[in-house]
């Protein structure tokens, strides 16, 4: 059960790659077979810890992928996020 | 709205600490070791025998993650050696900052050889770089000959696996051959060592894959060391440190328990 651990580094690298004005509404993330990480548990973890947290609301996007077509099997990365114009208090 | 492709592990920060951990063992030439199995695969068992038998004047140290107690590091403080207890509290993997933070005060250059026992998980640990040289998978024969096919992912990153407990083979129902052929269906260049850590069988194949992957170690780093002409230290590189090697051992000597 190491999916609470995973789903805070998401939250974690989404903070550090949100630059000011804009705000992160999703995340998209690739697990690949070999890595050990329950895709419906990441998502029950994510949604509990986003919820409190001051990047609520950001939805989550998961590919799982096997070992095949160029992929390894061990991808456990962050593969795109989507942000949205927020207006800056100056 | 504006999609950005990221294409970052997950576990950067984890990574990031791990390589900073890889570089510093590697400048001093010591050869890391994460140990993975699931509870009760004899873990500690093994590190207990190993300890024994290593030469007395290695200088290695051993963290050992466990979720609650102090025991695994009470019966390896037995050998002599520097050992502390990593407590997660809680989590069933160690990551990379619980590693640094308990090497904190401990030079990591007066170790040749650094042990760790991760917390018995056959599943959690495998994901979370310790900036060790490999990862060694311990499957006992009370487990089932399936294990690795069950578990892929460890079986997959072990450069090593080592079946222990082959005293019990009488009893339980594993093909060894089985295992063998599944773990090498799952990453075929895995090296494979039988064991008992109780009868001793296996044990002088594994002391003697240790000596040869801490050579391979020290020769790495040497290279890399000549390579920033800068003096190379290990496993084998002893008399440089001949004079400072005293109060090191003193320092590591007096590293007990946390
Ligand atoms: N028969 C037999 N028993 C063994 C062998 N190796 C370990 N054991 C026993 O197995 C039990 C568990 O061993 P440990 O070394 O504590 O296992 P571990 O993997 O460190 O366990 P955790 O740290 O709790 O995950 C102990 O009672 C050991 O004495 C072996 O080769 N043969
Ligand atoms: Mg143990």
């Amino acid at each position: 059960m190491h999916e609470m651990g995973i789903a805070s580094s998401v939250l974690e690298t989404v903070r550090k790659e949100s630059r000011r004005g804009e705000r992160a509404s999703r995340v998209g993330v690739r697990i690949g077979e070999f890595v050990a990480v329950d895709p419906d548990s990441l998502r029950f973890c994510f949604e509990a810890i986003v919820k409190t947290s001051d990047l609520a609301p950001l939805s989550l996007e998961i590919e799982w992928c096997r070992a095949e077509g160029g992929r390894r099997g061990d991808e456990l990365q962050i593969a795109y996020l989507e942000f949205e114009e927020v207006e800056v208090a100056t | 709205m504006n999609r950005v492709v990221i294409e970052k592990s997950i576990l950067s920060e984890n990574n990031r600490i791990a390589a900073e951990l890889r570089e510093a063992l590697t400048a001093s030439g010591a050869l890391a070791l994460n140990f993975i199995s699931s509870p009760g695969s004899g873990k500690t068992m093994l590190l207990e025998k190993t300890l024994e038998l290593l030469p007395a004047h290695t200088r290695l140290a051993v963290l050992t993650g466990d979720i609650q107690t102090d025991n695994d590091a009470r019966r390896l403080l037995r050998y002599g050696h520097p050992v502390r207890q990593i407590c997660t509290g809680g989590a069933c993997h160690l990551d990379a900052a619980m590693v640094a933070k308990h090497l904190e005060g401990w030079l990591l250059k007066v170790v040749q050889l650094l042990l760790i026992e991760n917390v018995g998980n056959l599943v959690c640990p495998t994901s979370y770089d310790l900036g060790e040289d490999a990862k060694i998978v311990i499957l006992s024969v009370t487990e089932g000959d399936d294990k690795p096919l069950k578990y892929p992912g460890i079986f997959r990153k072990a450069e090593l696996m080592i079946l222990n407990k082959i005293d019990l083979l009488p009893h339980v129902p594993f093909q060894l051959e089985l295992a063998r052929e599944n773990a090498r269906r799952i990453h075929p260049e895995i090296e494979i060592i039988e064991t008992s850590c109780t009868t001793g069988a296996g044990l002088g194949q594994w002391m003697r894959w240790l000596e040869a992957r801490a050579a391979k170690k020290v020769a790495a780093a040497s290279a890399a060391a000549t390579r920033n002409h800068s003096q190379p230290g290990g496993w084998n590189a002893q008399l440089e440190v001949q004079c400072q090697r005293r109060t090191r051992q003193s320092r590591l000597h007096a590293a007990s328990v946390d």
